[in-house]
């Protein structure tokens, strides 16, 4: 059986049929890769995601998934729609549009009662969930109670209920504080290490070489233009400086202050 | 004409409308006590309630509804809330209006019988009968008992608990997940017309033309409709995500314990102690 996740092929989206989202794409995803997809704001990098989950659907083009092209069609077959949401998790930007029961545990078990998971190894999965992302003393408290934090833990928490083989982030790590972040990085990595597939959105140069092997850069045109190995794009300078992704970056240094592109991946930097 | 920031009427009822909702919808401090009525199974609560609440009200004896009234103050007491907020709570408005209902049942013209006392106003000779006096008290302390029951069920209750409790009368699962979901956003909503309301305040300064106060609440109500029906297609999108398939499966995680079903029996005893005793 082919490794091959999602094969996008000259996929064109716009919204209200006038507002172009995305454009000329194509992209191959494998299984097991950990991707993530960089850009400025307003790029495609939403859009994209949202339609890796199936949500919506390209206006020409072809978007395939584990071998399957998806369209309305594909998903109007409920054990299709049930297997494809069984294989594929979505932690969206909003923590607040994810989290729409009036309690946390709730929240978590939607997914898992919707697709009739089966009950004994649900709740052995959010033992284990509750335990790793430290989420006990919030089970029964109401969404609104909780913090950023606490919210974007409790939707990755709704996500991983259902143990998909992909899951895919839309900037997860978006207004977090750092020990928050480095414990959703790490659980990423862990499920790579699993075998998932991860594949995330972000602005985070930061967090880019640790939770990817691949990046794919969008430009303000909607169009991807590079994807390669972390290692080299992120190295590339000028590529991230011309999409908006590194700046300028002016700071002291004993009582002196320089400028230099404010360069992530190398911590070190010379003077 | 102008209007000054910090003192106006809008200002007063949308900061009055927040504060009160977040008050008295949305916090569960008292249903977190560890007290009586928060130890209860929320079917069995609801199910006691209604048992209450249905002495209260087909009884003609006001001894029975003084008795009903009396069980809701020691359960407000065992359940460890202040009986001054709870009577404040429980007084103001309803039992207000309703006493201003029952005000003209005192009287001859509407309930004749025995003079107890009479006089003048506006040369309109008025009586006040017995039966209209036990009649509007009657009325009164069926309202306030009815109140009290009510009030003291939801702040002991969580209101997540109480929604899934009603499935216990065949409410679907549909409309039970909606009105969580309701209950969810119209938080958030209250939350973005706080923030909505702050950020204006920062920017305008002290003072605003009246017009120009208009234009700028009429703005923020395009806005917030505008963000909650984005919303409404993200929460979709999300509920699809996660298997959404058009019938929801609530999770349903109740459990009666030795201790609830003591407490229908003490209910059901109360209730016929009032009924065939008082």
């Amino acid at each position: 059986m082919s490794d091959t996740i999602f094969q996008l092929k000259d996929v064109n989206y716009s919204y209200l049929g006038k507002f172009p989202a995305l454009s000329h794409i194509d992209l191959t995803i494998e299984k097991a890769r950990m991707v993530a997809v960089i850009g400025a704001n307003g790029s495609g990098k939403s859009t994209l995601l949202q339609m890796l989950d199936g949500l919506i659907f390209p206006d020409s083009g072809t978007v395939t998934a584990f071998g399957t092209d998806i369209n309305e069609r594909t998903f109007a077959d409920l054990s299709f729609s049930r297997n494809f949401r069984r294989k594929v998790g979505f932690v969206f930007q909003n923590p607040d549009v994810q989290l729409f029961c009036p309690t946390v545990k709730e929240d978590i078990l939607f997914g898992p009662l919707q697709l009739k998971e089966d009950r004994a190894q649900t709740e052995k999965r959010l033992d284990r969930l509750v335990a790793i992302l430290g989420l006990g003393a919030l089970l029964d408290r109401s969404p609104h109670q909780l913090s950023v934090g606490e919210k974007r833990k409790v939707a990755i928490a709704s996500t991983l209920i259902i143990d998909p083989e992909v899951i895919i982030l839309d900037e997860p790590t978006a207004g977090l504080d750092p020990m928050t972040t480095r414990h959703i990085i790490d659980i990423l990595k862990k499920e790579n290490s699993l075998g998932k597939t991860v594949i995330t959105s972000t602005h985070d140069l930061h967090i880019v070489e640790e939770i990817s092997d691949m990046v794919c850069v969008f430009g303000n045109d909607k169009k991807i233009v590079r994807c390669g190995p972390s290692s080299e794009i992120l190295k590339d300078t000028p590529l991230l400086q011309a999409h908006n992704l590194v700046h300028i970056h002016a700071h002291r240094h004993d009582g002196s202050t320089h400028v230099h592109p404010h360069d992530h991946p190398s911590h070190e930097h010379s003077h | 004409m102008a209007f000054t920031i910090g003192n106006n009427f809008i200002e007063r009822s949308i900061t009055g409308a927040i504060a009160f909702l977040k008050e008295s919808v949305f916090t569960d401090e008292y249903a977190s006590r560890d007290g009586l009525m928060q130890s209860i199974d929320p079917r069995m609560k609801l199910v006691t309630s209604g048992m209450l609440l249905l002495t209260a009200l087909l009884t003609k004896n006001i001894a029975v509804v003084l008795y009903i009234y009396s069980v809701s103050l020691i359960f407000t007491y065992l359940s460890k809330i202040n009986i001054g907020f709870f009577l404040k709570r429980t007084w103001v408005f309803i039992p207000l209006f309703s006493l201003f209902i029952a005000v003209p049942a005192l009287f001859n013209i509407f309930t004749p019988g025995e003079a107890i006392a009479n006089f003048n106003i506006f040369g309109l000779h008025l009586i006040v009968t017995r039966p209209g006096l036990s009649g509007a008290l009657l009325f009164v302390m069926r309202v306030i008992t009815s109140v009290s029951i009510v009030v003291l069920l939801s702040i002991t209750t969580r209101h997540s608990e109480t929604l899934k409790a009603l499935r216990l009368f065949k409410v679907p699962q549909i409309f039970v997940m909606i009105f969580g979901m309701c209950y969810r956003y119209i938080y958030l909503l209250i939350e973005a017309v706080e923030n909505t309301y702050l950020a204006i305040r920062s920017r305008v300064g002290r003072q605003v033309h009246y017009k120009k106060g208009q234009q700028v609440v009429a703005w923020s109500m395009a806005s917030l409709w505008q963000r909650s029906y984005r919303m409404n297609e993200e929460v979709y999108s999300a509920m699809l995500s996660r298997g959404y398939a058009g019938e929801p499966v609530v999770f349903n995680d109740f459990k009666t314990k030795p201790w609830d079903w003591m407490w229908l029996l003490l209910i059901i005893i109360i209730c016929v102690i009032g009924v065939r005793f008082i």
